[in-house]
């Protein structure tokens, strides 16, 4: 588990978020892999099992290390994976040296389970509190060790495990042991590899400028971050080509290698003119000393802004403390600290609690992550939640502004315009009362950036005239209201961002519109991924493209996304199919039934877990609390399930547990998605205790049906345990991105429901497990 | 002196056309080239002729890094090293098209890169004066194009955000690698009368070109120009 939540991070840092489930789905199809390879071997292994058992905890041990490092040596293009095949053979070895750790560690666990060295539910519940404790020392090595040494704590724990076999099960200590523990203890000593980057990461290229140093690195539970100077770095997105003068020397932070913010050189003491010039000044210029909330600390830019344009006080909303910690006190002598013109307070938590949270008013509410220039804009955070771009979300700002007070966005242009548009059609929709709501809006671009303000009540006169003023003064231009200064040479992209804009605002479907080449409807908390905007009937017009023209529209995070999904299923179908030959023939323990069985339990599982997990994130702050809590709250108490499924053996127990299953999952995810606007303004131990609450007696009971349907097949003397386990793993796998696809299309209801009925035909499929007369092969 | 120009015209123009069938049997790629340059560039509407004929000479594979010379006439972009890539072909012959350059003019490219970009223009115009900040491309760079024969284009290592000032002013200024921002220098180095084009977008991801030009009096205007293969995409 802590392998697993390492390689997120890791690889998050070397490619991209959205690279991060294939590798897992593949590294992960290792655990599958050791289920089939065991039962293949299993005349072998059955001789002496606990001898293979000791040499593949030793062997595993120094394996998450070796892996990685020899992962760092595979050289592969991701963008050229789509086009040139010959980039796969080296994605191949690539991701196939990821899996080697986890089919070593699957295999530890499968040999217990399958040979008889130890009771299968004590087995199976010791490997679920492997998965909590995992989790937890994972969130504990975030906090304590720097990226680079995080395989380190694996190695660790490695060594430390293979002190348990040593002697194990002959009671005499072999050379062959010792020199294998030796060698994993010398890896320990030596440095930690350097992460090696893709080049196209932002961090890499900044790296490869001349001059650049490192000025700072943290790293904790929210990312690994580094800030960067360079003289060759300038950074103003979308400034005015009317700004005539000079860009201070900027600092960059790097989150997990992607731009997160910027640093003016002493902006803290001198602030920089040239912010006065970007989009985002608009809502300063139509208000006098506002108060301000901002999310998301972009380096010390936004506040910046906000004091070069009079405001009384900046509240900044971020729940990453390393990047406030960073500005605060690493680049403090770099920035020139914070200005002395306006009250800055930080506040260090996710977006929503914030919303939700308090009651204080603002003039000005900027909200951030709608889009941006580099990677992002290649839908990379397809498949990332965005609580605060919901329906949700945008009400929940709404209701924190003062009676005249704006929300704020802003962010890159595309051609077809997709963010801009999208978030209008969000606000609209919040704020459609029927009552003419297209004087609540102000729209803005420059020439490949637009800024927007919108609010519950109309905008005066004076207003509009000083958004006016500011669009002479930098060269926007008015985009709404319609009918204000417009560009006489107004080019076919802007034409179309304007009445994009148009329908978007005064359309007749208050922005649900269907049609068109993505898609642009809002989005709710059930499916919060605002970045996602693929049709699926765009998709033959986009492989058209893609066959006879370079266009970058395809969204990237659902391409790998299907692409994961793609390889798991075939993989895991041709590695299913393979033991088909050797499994028993006629009766009841056929492989039909394993398979069904424990191929259900194995996408239940995922299903359910994976969709609590996404709505913890919104409930609990940020994705790594959210991942700690779900996969390490579900592991402690299915193991506990586990432990104490021998005990739940009686004739009527599976009549219910089955069904109950289906119901408490179902009802306690229902609880807690009507009731996370309520808890999301209580303290951070309030919303974990209820979340937990809410999932731990479905935990509880789906850690039963695996470990009873092995006993069941072990009492029958089924020789198939290695093939359910393999069966298992495979489907645990493919469930990881299906749950993913699901959240995205079918929203996390759906998600849960699909989970639970796979309980119900999972329970369904039981009693044909070792009824009938087994047969060795 | 006039006469004189005219008969070494003459002369190479014959020796071009002697050379033409040799030269079409010595460069294996030269139908492919072609086909580029007829199925991904006029037919999505380029119809310079300077910058088609340009497009055809330019030996594309030979800067590209040799292991995707085999993809060099392929319409999309290609890595070549540092984080960068060389822009499809498309979206060279429209950022050329759209400068409307002539024979005589300076031009100023920022981001060298490959230098496929300043070897199409430097077919065309005088002078190409080109910046690339990363030295192993710059390095490259000129290699190749001083292999090719290029004499018209220099290449300088430093950082292109403030141009090339003792070479300013400009006719036209080509910014290859989107910044996210016109750098001011970049403005003031342009010749009044002068074209400026920058993509907007990341690696592998140009999503929109600026186009700025400065009057006769210096005035600045700006506007965002959209490629054919884009235009379909809104409908048009």
């Amino acid at each position: 588990m802590a392998n697993e939540i390492f390689l997120i991070r890791l690889l998050s840092l070397r490619f991209w978020p959205h690279f991060v489930p294939l590798i897992i789905s593949q590294a992960m199809l290792g655990f599958g892999a050791s289920g089939v390879v065991l039962h293949l071997l299993r005349t072998r292994i059955a001789e002496k099992p606990g001898v293979v058992f000791a040499w593949v905890v030793l062997l595993a041990a120094s394996s998450f290390e070796f892996a990685f490092r020899a992962s760092q040596h595979v050289p592969f293009d991701p963008f050229l994976l789509l086009w040139n095949p010959s980039s796969w053979p080296a994605f191949t070895l690539f991701f196939f040296l990821l899996a080697v750790p986890f089919f070593l560690a699957g295999a530890a666990i499968g040999l217990p389970l399958s040979f008889g060295l130890g009771k299968v539910g004590i087995v199976y519940a010791a490997s679920f509190a492997g998965s909590a404790a995992g989790a937890v020392i994972a969130l504990l090595a975030f906090l304590l060790v720097p990226t680079e040494s995080l395989l380190r704590v694996l190695l660790g724990l490695g060594i430390f495990a293979s002190a348990f076999v040593l002697a194990y099960p002959e009671r005499r200590v072999s050379a062959g042991r010792v020199v294998c523990v030796i060698l994993s203890s010398l890896l320990l000593l030596t440095r930690p590899v350097p992460i090696s980057l893709s080049p196209y990461k932002d961090l890499a290229i900044a790296r490869n400028l001349p001059e650049a140093r490192t000025l700072s690195v943290r790293s904790g539970l929210t990312g690994d971050y580094r800030a960067l100077y360079s003289p060759g770095i300038h950074s103003a997105p979308g400034l005015s080509y009317r700004f005539e003068g000079e860009i201070p020397p900027q600092a960059v932070i790097y989150a997990d290698g992607g731009l997160r913010g910027i640093v003016p050189r002493g902006g803290g003491k001198a602030l920089p003119a040239y912010l006065d010039f970007l989009p985002a000044a608009l809502p300063y210029r139509m208000t006098n000393r506002p108060e301000v909330a901002q999310f998301s600390l972009r380096g010390t830019e936004g506040i910046l802004m906000a004091a070069r344009n009079g405001a009384s006080s900046v509240t900044v909303v971020d729940q990453a403390a390393e990047v406030v910690r960073m500005i605060e006190q690493d680049l403090a002598a770099f920035s020139g600290g914070m200005p002395s013109s306006v009250r800055v307070e930080i506040r260090k938590e996710g977006g929503r609690n914030f919303l939700a949270r308090g009651v204080r008013k603002y003039d000005i509410v900027e909200l951030a992550d709608v889009s941006s220039l580099t990677f992002s804009s290649l839908g990379i955070h397809a498949t990332g939640e965005t609580y605060l771009l919901t329906r949700q979300g945008i009400r929940d700002a709404l209701f924190r502004l003062k009676d005249r007070g704006m929300i704020a966005v802003s962010g890159w242009l595309k051609s077809p315009p997709r963010e801009s548009l999208k978030i209008l059609n969000t606000i609209r929709a919040e704020l459609d009362r029927g009552e003419g709501e297209v004087a609540h809006f102000v729209v803005v671009r420059g020439w490949g950036s637009f800024v927007a303000v919108a609010r519950n009540v109309p905008f005066t006169g004076d207003e509009l005239s000083a958004a006016d003023r500011f669009c002479r003064e930098t060269g926007f231009t008015m985009v709404w209201p319609e009918g204000r200064a417009r560009k006489g040479d107004e080019g076919l992209e802007e034409a179309a961002f304007r009445e994009g804009v148009k329908s978007a605002l005064a359309g007749p479907s208050t922005g649900m519109q269907e049609e068109g080449l993505f898609d642009l409807r809002p989005v709710s908390d059930d499916s919060p991924y605002f970045h996602r905007f693929l049709r699926f009937g765009s998709i033959p017009e986009f492989r058209r493209l893609l066959g006879e023209q370079w266009v970058p529209f395809m969204e990237w995070g659902v391409v790998f996304l299907a692409l994961s999904l793609a390889v798991s299923v075939v993989l895991s179908a041709v590695l299913l199919l393979l033991p088909l030959p050797f499994l028993p023939q006629g009766g009841s323990t056929g492989g039909g039934a394993v398979a069904i069985y424990f191929s259900a339990l194995g996408l239940a599982y995922m299903l359910v877990e994976l969709t609590f997990l996404k709505i913890g994130i919104l409930l609990l702050g940020d994705p790594i609390r959210a991942a700690t809590a779900a996969i390490g709250g579900f592991a402690l108490l299915s193991g506990i399930g586990s432990a104490v499924s021998g005990r739940w053996e009686f004739p009527n127990a599976r009549r219910w547990i089955f069904p109950g299953i289906a119901v408490l999952a179902s009802g306690g995810f229902l609880t807690l998605s009507h009731g996370v606007h309520v808890l999301l303004a209580e303290d951070h131990w309030v919303r974990a205790s209820a979340y937990l609450a809410a999932l731990a007696p479905a935990a509880f009971l789906m850690g039963i049906p695996f470990p009873a349907g092995l006993s069941r097949m072990a009492r029958a003397g089924s020789t198939a345990i290695p093939y359910a386990w393999g069966v298992n793993g495979f489907f645990s796998v493919a469930g990881a991105s299906i749950a993913s696809v699901g959240a995205l299309w079918i929203g996390f209801h759906g998600t849960v429901a699909a989970g639970a009925a796979l309980y119900l035909l999972a329970g369904a499929v039981f009693p044909r497990l070792g009824s009938g007369t087994p047969s060795v092969p | 002196m006039r006469s004189r120009r005219t008969v070494i015209v003459l002369v190479a123009t014959l020796l071009c056309t002697a050379a033409s069938p040799s030269a079409r049997q010595a460069d294996p790629t030269l139908e492919t080239r072609l086909a580029m340059v007829r199925d991904q560039i006029e037919r999505e509407g380029i119809s310079d002729s300077r910058v088609l004929e340009a497009m055809r000479e330019v030996p594309r594979h030979l800067l590209v890094p040799s292991q995707y010379r085999q993809m060099a006439y392929e319409p999309r972009p290609l890595p070549i090293g540092e984080g960068q890539t060389i822009s499809q072909p498309y979206i060279v012959a429209f950022m050329t098209e759209i400068l409307r350059l002539k024979p005589g003019d300076r031009v100023l490219e920022v981001g060298t890169g490959s230098g496929y970009q300043a070897a199409v223009a430097a077919k065309i115009v005088g002078e190409v004066y080109t910046v690339e900040i990363f030295p192993s491309l710059a390095g490259r760079a000129r290699r190749n194009l001083e292999s090719l024969g290029f004499r018209n284009i220099f290449v300088r290592e430093g950082d292109g955000y403030y141009g090339w000032e003792e070479k300013a002013p400009f006719d036209a200024i080509i910014v290859t690698c989107a910044g996210g921002h016109i750098p001011p220098p970049l403005l003031r180095q342009l010749r009044n009368g002068g074209r400026m084009i920058m993509p907007v977008g990341g690696p592998f991801m140009t999503q929109n070109l600026v186009f700025v030009e400065k009057s006769a009096d210096g005035a600045l205007s700006q506007r965002n120009v959209l490629p054919v293969i884009f235009v379909r995409l809104l409908g048009h």
